[in-house]
């Protein structure tokens, strides 16, 4: 599938940049991101995944360029409640239970009711363990609660960084599941990783190096680009012709 | 015992404290200021001067009285001014024109009792003001022959002198505990959230800096009136327990006596806690671990406790710190505090109008910084 669209993008970087002293995390990107699909932003640890996301969720402000989500010119505050961001720590409150975590993510979403906490530990399958302390969870189990309060407001755009990092394979499957299951719904999603075997999940791949992306495409594009079946060596290969035409 | 493991925990640790510069630097340089800081107060503590109002109702033997105690109360700075009566020399005393007056009563038989009235607010700073004029007043009487030592009666302004040291103590010991609990409490907790990585979530949502900053403020305060109703009630509450069996009679609570209600008090530590609510969260900025929360301790509260007459009268603190006892939130505090135990001042008191209008000024003003240390930009 092509992801250019003349319909609106979910997602557009415009020229984004972002400085830190002497380093340019985010260097210059520009893309358009369709509504309801899976896209992966793959890359080594440092290379400016979570920078670029942080942009993107107005978390941080660009030192150049700009970014819009569903339309509307990031940072917006009000624009935060069509969002969804899990981050890469779990960012949950150990001390409170698994209900009380994402009962209060609704509040901060303004979300009213106990129906959405409801459905948001369903899609997790939490929801037997609603009533457990949360800094008693398993890592994995802590991981499916922080997805639940990232997706409690059923935002249109889901921004997951590294969401699978530290879970079992089983756990991966299903998160991968209930990725796919979003999408199916119109929701548009985001994620960051540095684990090259979960590319083939996402429905368009951008390989983010030094702060730019140097690739983009479905897995299968960007493997006949790179000449490689391996989406790994793709990644060097593509990366080392990236550095060497700079 | 094995030396390389030895060497390996050793080196470890030199190391991690190395590295953690403000640690390091509060370290070493929190105790000096520390230390320096009371040994100053000691030494350059001053007995202070005293402003003297008499009453002279004694005649001509008052007048000599009188004048021996301008020689020696002036030869330390002070004053001595005569007025008509004891409401003229009360009102200097409200107006703070004088920290003492001295009424000479009219001559009759024996021994004269002489009355010195302090302010009353401040029970330790009274006392030196009292022993300054107790010693002028003894060699005056000591010099002339033949006339009988006076007795002197010691009286205040407002509320009664006690011997009860906890009248003093109890106030400001209130005050401080508050403010110190509820500073920590919060300066941890909002750590975690900085730390945790649930400051940057929440920050991913359309909640607002001052949203925050008021639901932090609106859960500890809970915590701090559950806090402050307990200290209230221990320290001003007194229950005799019955002698049960073997266990003999004994009382539970510190019946420190008030003159003021224990609601008006309530409400100038809460006004005190507000303000550490958001120092709290303040002060987590420049913290990476709770250790660092922990070490702002001596930077930020201890010169509180030292500057705030909890352990030294305001008055006796060298002149080059008054300023600096001006802008401490936990001297407004403690007098408020001391304006409703001792004074039994209620809200038309101006003193007490002014102590909650710099608490609140101040709770306003770190609630404002706060917010501002929370950015989406968040690390």
């Amino acid at each position: 599938m092509s992801s250019e669209s003349s319909v609106k993008p979910a997602i557009r970087a415009v020229d984004l940049t972002k400085q830190f002293g002497d380093l340019r995390a985010v260097d210059d990107i520009s893309f358009d991101l369709a509504a309801s699909r899976i896209y992966g932003l793959l890359g080594p640890n440092g290379s400016g995944k979570t920078t670029l996301i942080r942009l993107l969720t107005g978390l941080a402000q660009p030192s150049g360029g700009h970014a819009e989500v569903l339309g509307v010119p990031m940072p917006s505050r009000a624009n935060l409640a069509r969002i969804g961001y899990m981050t890469q720590s779990d960012g949950i409150y150990p001390a409170l239970s698994v209900w009380e975590n994402v009962r209060f993510f609704a509040a901060a979403y303004g979300v009213r009711g106990t129906d959405p906490v409801r459905q948001a530990l369903d899609i997790v399958q939490l929801a037997d363990r609603a009533h457990s302390i949360s800094g008693t969870l398993s890592g994995g189990q802590r991981r499916r609660l922080s997805l639940a309060c990232a997706l409690v407001h059923r935002p249109p755009v889901l921004f997951l960084d590294e969401p699978t990092v530290g879970i079992d394979p089983l756990l991966r499957v299903q998160f991968w599941g209930y990725f796919r299951d979003l999408a199916a719904n119109g929701t548009t999603i985001v994620v960051s990783s540095h684990v090259m075997d979960e590319a083939d999940r996402c429905d368009e791949l951008m390989f983010v190096r030094s702060g730019r992306v140097i690739a983009r495409g479905s897995g299968d594009a960007i493997r006949e680009q790179a000449g490689t079946a391996d989406l790994e060596q793709a990644f060097l290969r593509l990366g080392e012709s990236t550095a060497a035409n700079r | 015992m094995s030396p390389l493991r030895l060497g390996a925990l050793f080196r470890r640790v030199v190391a991690e404290i190395r590295r953690d510069r403000p640690s390091l630097a509060l370290l070493f340089i929190a105790p000096v200021l520390v230390t320096g800081l009371l040994t100053f107060i000691l030494r350059e503590g001053q007995a202070p001067a005293v402003d003297a109002v008499v009453v002279n109702a004694m005649g001509a033997p008052g007048g000599q009285i009188e004048s021996a105690l301008r020689t020696a109360l002036e030869a330390n700075g002070g004053s001595v001014r005569e007025v008509a009566d004891e409401a003229a020399a009360s009102q200097a005393l409200r107006d703070d024109q004088a920290s003492v007056a001295v009424v000479l009563p009219q001559p009759g038989g024996g021994a004269p009792t002489i009355r010195v009235i302090t302010y009353g607010l401040d029970l330790s700073g009274d006392a030196n003001q009292l022993a300054a004029v107790q010693r002028a007043l003894l060699g005056t009487f000591a010099g002339a022959s033949g006339v009988p030592l006076p007795r002197i009666e010691h009286d205040t302004l407002f509320g009664t002198p006690s011997d009860d040291p906890m009248a003093n103590f109890a106030p400001a010991m209130v005050g401080f505990f508050t403010y110190f609990f509820v500073y920590l409490l919060t300066g941890v907790s909002f750590l975690r959230e900085r730390t945790g990585g649930t400051l940057e979530r929440l920050m991913a949502t359309p909640v607002t800096r001052g949203e925050i900053v008021i639901g932090y403020t609106l859960g500890f305060v809970l915590f701090a009136v559950l806090q402050v109703a307990i200290l209230l009630g221990w320290v001003l509450g007194e229950v005799s327990v019955p002698s049960i069996g073997p266990l003999p009679e004994f009382s539970l609570g510190l019946g420190v006596a008030t003159a003021g209600s224990p609601l008006l008090a309530f409400l100038v530590v809460l006004m005190l806690a507000l303000g550490a609510v958001s120092l709290g969260i303040f002060l987590s900025t420049f913290a990476r671990t709770e250790l660092q929360i922990i070490q702002f301790i001596p930077l930020v509260l201890v010169p509180q406790f030292l500057l705030s007459g909890v352990l030294f009268p305001v008055s006796s603190l060298p002149d080059v710190i008054q300023p600096f006892v001006k802008i401490m939130p936990l001297n407004y505090a403690v007098d408020g505090l001391r304006q409703v135990f001792v004074r039994g001042a209620d809200l038309s008191v101006p003193e007490l109008q002014v102590d909650l209008l710099v608490l609140a000024g101040v709770a306003i003003f770190f609630a404002t910084i706060a917010s501002l240390t929370i950015r989406r930009d968040v690390a």
